[in-house]
């Protein structure tokens, strides 16, 4: 069998106890996936099932506390982990809830930040900036600081920030998760667009089940904690995919069902 | 627009207040206390055009200047150094804190003792006022700076000084304006209060001497000299923040 991008093997974490003799609060454990290269996953699950906590773990912002996480068969994170490497050398990329994004930089300086830390964007790195940001709607706006930015607009930049520097897995932590649902849909639909563009591996949290089911291939159903996988869903629909009718295709109405009977 | 000229003409409002209640002072109080507004703006006059004065200001702007840089220098690596190092933090901070309570002006004898009677001593004393708000200021600062902007540039692979020059560094330029607004002066009062111990030049001498001879109208006029210095440089640090918090949203709503 070909090895997968990434495997997620027995994954555990627990939080030490706040007093003495209490047992240690475990968040995650046992938990064991696998992504493909090229997949959209998308993960769902009840808030408080650790899902940030997931992320933080295979973007190596964190250790587990049992299993390994392996990225293309060589294991990068495991309890003997000494040395964290967040983002694995720019292997994994990151898009975390809050936009993240440097107050102090213009929205282009934002878009350009990673590059600058590997000396610089040259005039191809440029040029991708100013397509990406002319397909997400941000032509006009290079100039401006996030603060005059809409929230949709600064979730776009934190977005295609990390497309530019096109680590091969990107992590997205509920990215969408504080807009409205005019905003959202429109994001849902840049996503979409630009991963047709370029099929990145991306491994999608959210707490919205109609989300998870327009934008992946497959999706996970996170449990309770101590979190494990508590069911897999393939997504037939068809690419490309409309966000807004999707919710009226065949399929749709039985898949959201059965989700939302093992989100619990 | 009229909100800029309510405040211009608040502040000469101010002005002619204040001065309003120095002239009085003097009326009430006498030569000896207060020396009359025209005697200080004529001795002002004196001082400029026979050209005294710019001597003594070069000396004491030099030791001034060169006590807010290197205080402002240390205090932000040491600043640094502690938050790179928890560990180093952890045993440092206490012995800096210790050492604040040290009254610097005390130790002025001694320094003549160690460095002469030369710039050294004045150059100490306003290295070390400085050192202290600078220090307290941006060790603030890189507490505040959001732990979520560090972690995000990590994952897209920035080196420890790349953090520190690219997400630090900016972050702490509030505090750090903040701390350089407060030790300009004081680096400007150490320097003088120094001179009045050791120097045979500068401002601080130029006071000291006129109040040894009892003349009021010199004291008075190298404090006048001593606040427009201050305010200019505290104008031109005004420009530099502008500039460089060009970005913060509290900033362009003031301005505009």
């Amino acid at each position: 069998m070909e090895e997968p991008l990434l495997r997620v093997q027995d994954v555990g974490k627990f939080f030490p106890p706040r007093e003495r003799n209490a047992q240690p609060f475990w968040i995650i454990r046992g938990l064991t996936f696998t992504v493909a290269e090229g997949e959209f996953v998308t993960m769902i699950g009840p808030s408080g099932a650790g899902k940030s906590t997931l992320l933080n773990l295979i973007a190596q912002v964190d250790t587990p506390s049992e299993g390994e996480i392996a990225f293309r068969g060589r294991t990068i994170s495991s309890p003997r982990s000494t040395v964290l490497r967040p983002g694995f050398d720019r292997q994994i990329g990151y898009v975390t809830q809050e936009d993240n994004l440097l107050p102090w930089r213009t929205t282009l300086d934002n878009v350009l930040f990673p590059l600058e830390l590997r000396g610089g964007a040259d005039a191809q790195g440029r040029a991708r900036a100013g397509e990406l940001m002319a397909a997400v709607g941000l032509a006009g706006f290079e100039r401006h600081y996030p603060h005059e930015l809409s929230g949709g607009m600064r979730k776009r930049c934190a977005l295609i920030r990390t497309l530019l520097y096109d680590p091969p897995i990107i992590l997205m932590d509920e990215p969408f998760g504080a807009l409205d649902a005019q905003t959202r849909a429109q994001l849902q639909e840049d996503l979409l667009r630009l991963w047709s563009m370029r099929r990145k591996t991306i491994i999608f949290v959210t707490h919205d089940i109609a989300e998870a089911i327009v934008l992946g291939d497959r999706t996970l159903i996170l449990s309770r904690p101590p979190t494990r996988i508590a069911g897999a869903h393939s997504i037939a629909l068809p690419r490309p995919r409309d966000v807004h009718a999707a919710a009226r295709q065949e399929g749709f109405a039985a898949l959201h069902d059965a989700i939302r009977e093992q989100v619990r | 627009m009229t909100a800029r000229r309510t405040v211009l003409a608040g502040r000469v409002l101010l002005l002619l207040g204040v001065l309003a209640a120095w002239q009085w002072g003097h009326w009430a109080l006498g030569d000896l206390f207060i020396p009359s507004l025209l005697a200080v703006l004529q001795r002002l006059y004196e001082v400029t055009a026979g050209g005294e004065i710019f001597g003594h200001l070069a000396i004491t702007g030099e030791a001034a200047g060169l006590g807010f840089v290197i205080g402002t220098v240390c205090g932000v690596l040491l600043s640094v150094m502690l938050r790179l190092s928890s560990r180093l933090a952890l045993a440092i901070e206490p012995y800096v804190m210790t050492s604040m309570g040290i009254p610097l002006f005390a130790l002025v004898p001694l320094l003549i003792l160690w460095f002469g009677i030369n710039m050294a001593p004045k150059v100490v004393i306003g290295a070390a006022m400085v050192f202290y708000i600078i220090f307290i200021a941006v060790f603030a600062g890189l507490r505040a700076v959001d732990g979520r902007l560090i972690t995000m540039a990590r994952v897209m692979g920035a080196a420890p000084l790349q953090i520190v020059r690219k997400v630090y560094w900016p972050g702490i330029q509030p505090y750090l304006f903040a701390g350089l607004k407060l030790a300009l002066p004081r680096a400007l009062g150490a320097t003088i209060v120094g001179e009045f111990l050791v120097g045979d030049r500068g401002l601080g001498f130029y006071i000291e001497n006129a109040r040894q001879q009892a003349d009021t109208v010199g004291v008075f006029t190298g404090i006048v000299i001593v606040t427009v210095v201050v305010l200019g440089t505290d104008m031109l640090l005004e420009r530099l923040q502008a500039r460089s918090l060009a970005w913060r949203p509290i900033d362009r709503d003031m301005v505009a």
